[in-house]
């Protein structure tokens, strides 16, 4: 006879009960319970049943009893378990609610003890940390007590698990959870170098967060020329993102800047930051910083110090934003999230060398590039002084305008705005040696070097200063790094257009340095892997045209759409560039010339002043030799031009513009040669019938003129683009040695 | 006021009341003014009351004035205006009592005929301060007629028009205590004793829905009275828990008796639905007991006062070994039958148990065997009969006695645990092996679910 075969007997009876008259096992287990108040099975019974009916109150109510009566119990430590896990997922099951709302009923204290308890048995760090985070959300006061040894936890487990980005689990407890209710506790005492220590994480975890790159599983396929999305994995594939360890749902952060806003505001009020205590925008937060550097040098000791690391760690916290919000415009894809939101109207965009002058006259253009070179040694001269916000004002890197479509790229005044944001803090990071020193330390931490995105807003920003050197051998490394990988190949050649970015970067640059063959190689490459445009494509060039109402000084930049009808002019125009001045000088050289004149019909009438400057050069040499000019002049203008030039009125030029001609010259033997010749008499002598008859040698030759004149005329409809594209891959060898 | 008679005398009965009525309210505002204590109404008024109000022939020549049906509708609803708008609570409490405590005269018949429709009239319009002023005429008055009151109710309710029980239903909300005193009386009327003392289901669904709902309403009259210790032996229970008690347990055997005349007349439907209620009102009850506790304490009346007094659980006991006994003579061979006395004494063993660990029952447990001894056999009641075993066998877990502060309070007071009722030793009872069904009560014996070892 014994109290546990008793008990055995109660609960069995109200197991039996339970399914057909749940009231009846009640009162029996009401029963037992006064019997026997100490027997563990009947009260966890009576919970049972109650659980099992989702009464929350009286399930509650039990679990209370239970917890307070029978605190070793194994089964009630894996009921809290249950219930702690509940407390942790976001699942919006109907039992997972029950449960929270089980944990509800509960009086505080319990709650409190129950997590606490519920911790302790815990493991894995991670879980540990979200049952600990549940307990100080819930009891504000318990936060001094854990709060910063759970925040330090945290960044242990960081450690010790060998995380390889600071957008990890952990992380994300510690900046979302942990340090807002830290850094808003004021019970807490917080020494100064922790708080810029945990703001550093902060900062890190968020700027790593938004600069996330896109899933590896998802497949980004940007879209060419603004078209529509094609992909239908491309919505939502795209938005997902999972940190490891946490759910879909709290790997999810809202308003990353802002919540760094916000603990700069936290950390400010409490590190007692000089300036206005609420920071309501980067903008405010940006003029706050400049203030008080001005009067920087002027501080001594620790309030110099103080003053230096406020400074540093927001001038860091806005160049960052403002170089992420840059390249997210620049080049969408490279970001989870902004892809999708810039995709859809524009592709990467290029900063480049402004070329809309290209078509002026060349003696305009040789001056103020002169002067051009003279400012911007001068402006390299006083790189690190700040000067004021006038853009006008100065040299080359600080007057420096750039063009950009504003139809095509509608966020323009943003884009811009945040370039020179983030230029700007970052010149002021440079300003002050003692700032430089704290801000490199921040960048080693971070490892920004690695940071692809961070290195184009760098590359863009030297580019802008017009320290084109050192802008190229960035660009150099970044080719190198961002080959296109066979898997990104998408079928609107995005991948490979964005791989020509840095080519086309280093085109740009080694203009801008003098070095033509440089430039014209990297550029024919470009084109080399471009796929010409449609002829109708011209329209967005008027545009240009007509935007271009001020003189341009020739040190303007512009951001080019990453797309070939947009390239493909551009180099084209860079090409004219190289050859204009070539073309253009007092010596004698043709092939130049006629590079320059095949260019021209690109964008045309808009070089028709330079057109007219080449014939004027002709007529002064009495003769003109280049051999492709039947292959690649349709331009029907220039054709009239040029059989105007041979008749008496034009002044008898001699030219000799047939590929035949010079072969049969220069290169009589050649089977193609002989090939072309028949071909070309058979031409004559049908020619014959229809024309006057002439003499001599040369009269052959003057029939293939018209011949190919009339053709020529013909072909005027043909793409002009396809023409041009044609000369560039057919000619590039001597192109680019027609270049010194 | 004798003196207003003369000016009521020509008037028609109904304005008579009226005047009466409107005087009545003054003249109870004077004498709850003037502070004297008690209040007494003299015995002139009472009896203008009875000649006016009530009607009653004041003396054999006097001529019976009657009030027509219509009349009488009138006053009522004069009646219920006049409660309604009087705001002082001691000035109504008087002129109810005025009206209708009982005198222990002729009168007091219409008396109860007009309360009755007032009530009545008072539910279904809600009249609130007319139910509290019932409430309190309910504990002030002999239990026969609060019984009556209440069948007033249940038949205007419950029989006279099918479908009105949810008017009857919201009094728990309008008046709790009204209410409470209400299932005291129909506990006490409807004592399962006879067909037509069976509660009918409309009632029994209403008053388990109550309970469920708030199972402190059945303690609302206790908690409300400053307790004088001696109550009238008259009165109603102040609780109802005697009689749900007393309902839940002999109501298997009860119904069962119904069902099989039901049978024998032919349909039967809702004999089926009370088994479920009863199951559920016997839970709120022994849930109202486990309640009881801290109510005690608070009112420092742990273990001093019993809600459940014990002659009448006694006679609860022998009426239900009475009844079982006629079964067991009558149905022998029917399975059903046996499961019902065992459902009816499992419940009697629970509600016997739970009682007394809320020390709403004062007794030992060898007064319970003692009561109990013409009980067959149950092997819960002998489980309840012979008490917990005293040892327990897991020594890490404290043995814990339902205290009343186990309850609600903090943990560090199982510090100060309570001592555990003593165990009455063993003893056999004289009654104990007298008759073959009865409870086989003995020292040492083993219960049968007790597996032998």
């Amino acid at each position: 006879m014994s109290a546990q075969k008793d008990c055995e007997f109660l609960v069995k009876k109200a197991r039996e009960l339970v399914s057909e008259d749940p009231c009846a096992a009640k009162a029996w287990l009401i029963t037992a319970r006064t019997l026997y108040p100490a027997d563990f099975n009947i009260q966890y019974e009576m919970y049972i049943i109650e659980r099992n009916a989702e009464k929350t109150a009286s399930a509650g109510r039990l679990l209370y009893d239970m917890f307070i009566n029978f605190p070793d119990q194994p089964i009630v430590w894996r009921e809290i378990s249950v219930i702690t896990a509940a407390l942790r997922s976001d699942s919006q099951d109907k039992h997972a609610q029950f449960l929270r709302g089980l944990f509800e009923t509960l009086p505080g204290r319990v709650q409190c003890e129950m997590l606490l308890k519920a911790t302790e048995q815990c493991f894995n760090t991670l879980e540990k940390a979200e049952m600990l985070l549940l307990l100080l959300k819930r009891f504000p006061e318990s936060v001094v007590q854990h709060g910063v040894n759970l925040g330090e936890t945290l960044l242990e487990a960081e450690v010790s698990e060998n995380v390889e980005t600071p957008v990890n689990c952990f992380r994300k407890l510690f900046v979302c959870d942990v340090l807002p209710l830290v850094m808003n506790n004021m019970d807490m005492r917080l020494p100064t170098s922790l708080m810029q220590k945990y703001i550093l994480k902060a900062a890190e975890f968020y700027i790593g967060y938004v600069s996330r790159g896109p899933s590896p599983d998802v497949q980004i396929q940007g879209t060419q020329d603004g078209g529509t999305l094609k992909s239908p994995g491309v919505s939502r594939g795209s938005q997902r993102y999972v940190i490891d360890g946490l759910s879909e749902k709290s790997s999810v952060v809202a308003e990353p800047w802002e919540r760094l806003l916000d603990i700069v505001t936290v950390v400010g009020a409490r590190c007692e930051w000089q300036g206005d205590k609420g920071q309501r925008n980067y903008v405010d937060l940006f003029q706050r910083v400049k203030e008080l550097c001005r009067y920087l040098p002027s501080l001594e000791g620790e309030t110099r110090s103080r003053c230096c690391s406020q400074v540093v760690i927001c001038t860091a916290l806005i160049l960052f934003r403002s170089a992420f919000l840059y390249v997210s415009a620049v080049q969408p894809s490279l970001f989870q999230g902004q892809s999708l939101l810039h995709a859809m109207n524009s592709g990467p965009w290029i900063l480049v060398e402004d070329l809309s002058s290209v078509y002026s006259d060349v003696d305009v253009e040789r001056a103020a590039l002169k002067h051009a070179h003279k400012k911007r040694k001068l402006v390299d001269g006083r790189e690190k002084t700040m000067s004021s916000d006038d853009e006008e004002g100065l040299g080359k890197s600080r007057g420096r305008h750039i063009f950009v479509n504003k139809a095509e790229m509608p966020s323009w005044a943003e884009t811009l705005e945040s370039f020179r944001t983030a230029r700007e803090s970052w010149d002021l990071l440079y300003s002050h040696d003692g700032l430089e020193t704290e801000f490199k330390k921040i960048c080693a931490a971070w490892k920004t070097e690695s940071w692809l995105w961070f290195r184009i807003f760098l590359t863009d920003m030297i580019i802008y200063q017009g320290q084109y050197r050192k802008a190229l051998s960035s660009l150099h490394q970044m080719a190198a790094v961002h080959q296109p990988q066979p898997g990104q190949q998408s079928p609107s050649g995005q991948a490979s257009l964005e791989h020509h970015r840095a080519l086309i970067q280093q085109a740009s640059c080694h203009y801008a340095l003098g070095e033509y063959r440089m430039a014209c190689e990297k550029l024919l490459d470009v084109v080399g892997g471009l796929v010409p445009p449609s002829q109708d494509l011209n329209r967005s060039h008027e545009d240009q045209g007509r935007t271009k109402t001020r003189p341009r000084r020739g040190n303007d930049l512009r951001l080019l759409p990453c797309t070939s009808r947009a390239v493909l002019p551009f180099c084209l125009q860079l090409m004219l560039a190289l050859f204009k001045l070539r073309a253009f000088t007092d010596s004698r050289d043709d092939l130049s010339l006629g590079h320059v004149v095949v260019l021209l019909q690109f964008d045309w009438p808009q070089g028709e002043m330079l057109f007219l400057k080449a014939v004027e050069k002709i007529c002064q040499q009495g003769s003109f030799q280049y051999e492709n000019f039947f292959n690649y002049v349709t331009n029907i203008d220039m054709l009239e031009e040029f059989a105007y030039l041979r008749t008496p009125e034009g002044g008898r030029i001699q030219l000799e513009l047939l590929p035949n001609q010079g072969m049969l010259i220069k290169n009589p033997s050649p089977a193609l040669g002989v090939e072309l010749n028949t071909l070309l008499l058979q031409g004559v002598q049908t020619m014959d019938r229809h024309h006057t008859v002439t003499r001599g040698i040369t009269k052959g030759v003057k029939e293939d003129f018209r011949l190919a004149m009339e053709r020529q005329v013909s072909r005027c409809g043909e793409n002009l683009f396809s023409v041009l594209h044609r000369f560039c891959v057919n000619e590039k060898i001597i192109i680019i040695q027609s270049l010194p | 006021m004798g003196d207003i008679r003369q000016s009521l005398l020509p008037r028609d009965v109904l304005s008579a009341a009226k005047e009466l009525l409107y005087h009545l309210d003054i003249y109870i505002c004077n004498l709850v003014q003037s502070g004297r204590q008690p209040p007494l109404v003299d015995s002139k008024t009472l009896e203008l009351v009875e000649e006016f109000i009530l009607h009653a022939p004041k003396d054999r020549n006097a001529p019976v004035r009657k009030m027509s049906a219509l009349q009488e509708l009138q006053l009522l609803e004069i009646m219920c205006s006049c409660f309604q708008e009087q705001s002082r609570d001691a000035v109504r409490q008087l002129i109810f009592s005025t009206l209708f405590n009982l005198q222990g005269n002729q009168a007091d018949e219409s008396r109860m005929m007009l309360l009755g429709k007032l009530v009545s009239m008072a539910v279904a319009v809600g009249r609130v301060p007319i139910l509290e002023c019932a409430a309190t005429w309910f504990q002030r008055t002999h239990g026969v007629y609060c019984v009556r009151l209440a069948q007033v109710l249940v038949d205007d309710y419950c029989s006279m028009v099918p479908g009105s029980g949810p008017t009857l239903h919201n009094i728990h909300s309008m008046s709790p205590r009204f209410c409470c005193q209400f299932i005291t009386a129909v506990t006490t009327l409807y004592d399962l004793s006879s067909e037509e003392l069976t509660p009918p289901l409309e009632l029994l669904q209403m008053i388990v829905l109550w309970i469920q709902e708030d199972p402190r309403l059945v303690l609302i009259t206790f908690l409300n009275t400053p307790l004088s210790g001696n109550q009238p032996l008259s009165c109603l229970d102040v609780t109802p828990l005697g009689g749900l008690v007393r309902w839940c347990i002999k109501a298997p055997l009860a119904y069962r008796r119904n069902e099989k005349q039901v049978r024998t007349n032919g349909s039967s439907e809702s004999e089926t639905d009370a088994g479920p209620l009863f199951s559920a009102l016997h839970l709120s009850v022994l849930q109202v007991f486990m309640l009881l506790p801290n109510i005690l304490s608070e009112k420092g009346l742990y273990g001093h006062l019993a809600l459940l007094q014990l002659d009448s659980v006694a006679a609860l006991t022998s009426d239900l070994a009475r009844l079982l006994e006629q079964t067991d003579e009558h149905t022998h061979t029917c399975a059903d039958a046996h499961a019902l006395s065992q459902l009816a004494l499992d419940r009697l063993a629970q509600a016997l148990q739970v009682a007394m660990a809320s020390r709403a029952l004062l007794c030992s447990r060898e007064d319970l065997r003692a009561i109990c001894s013409r009980l067959p056999h149950n092997n819960l009641l002998q489980l309840v009969l012979s008490g917990p075993v005293m040892y327990y066998n897991n020594i890490h877990t404290p043995p814990l006695a339902y205290s009343p502060h186990t309850a609600h309070s903090p943990i560090a007071s199982h510090t100060t645990l309570p001592t555990l009722p003593t165990h009455t030793p063993l003893v056999s009872h004289p009654a104990s092996h007298t008759q073959y069904h009865t409870q086989p009560f003995m020292t040492g014996v083993q219960f049968p679910f007790r597996p032998s070892h």
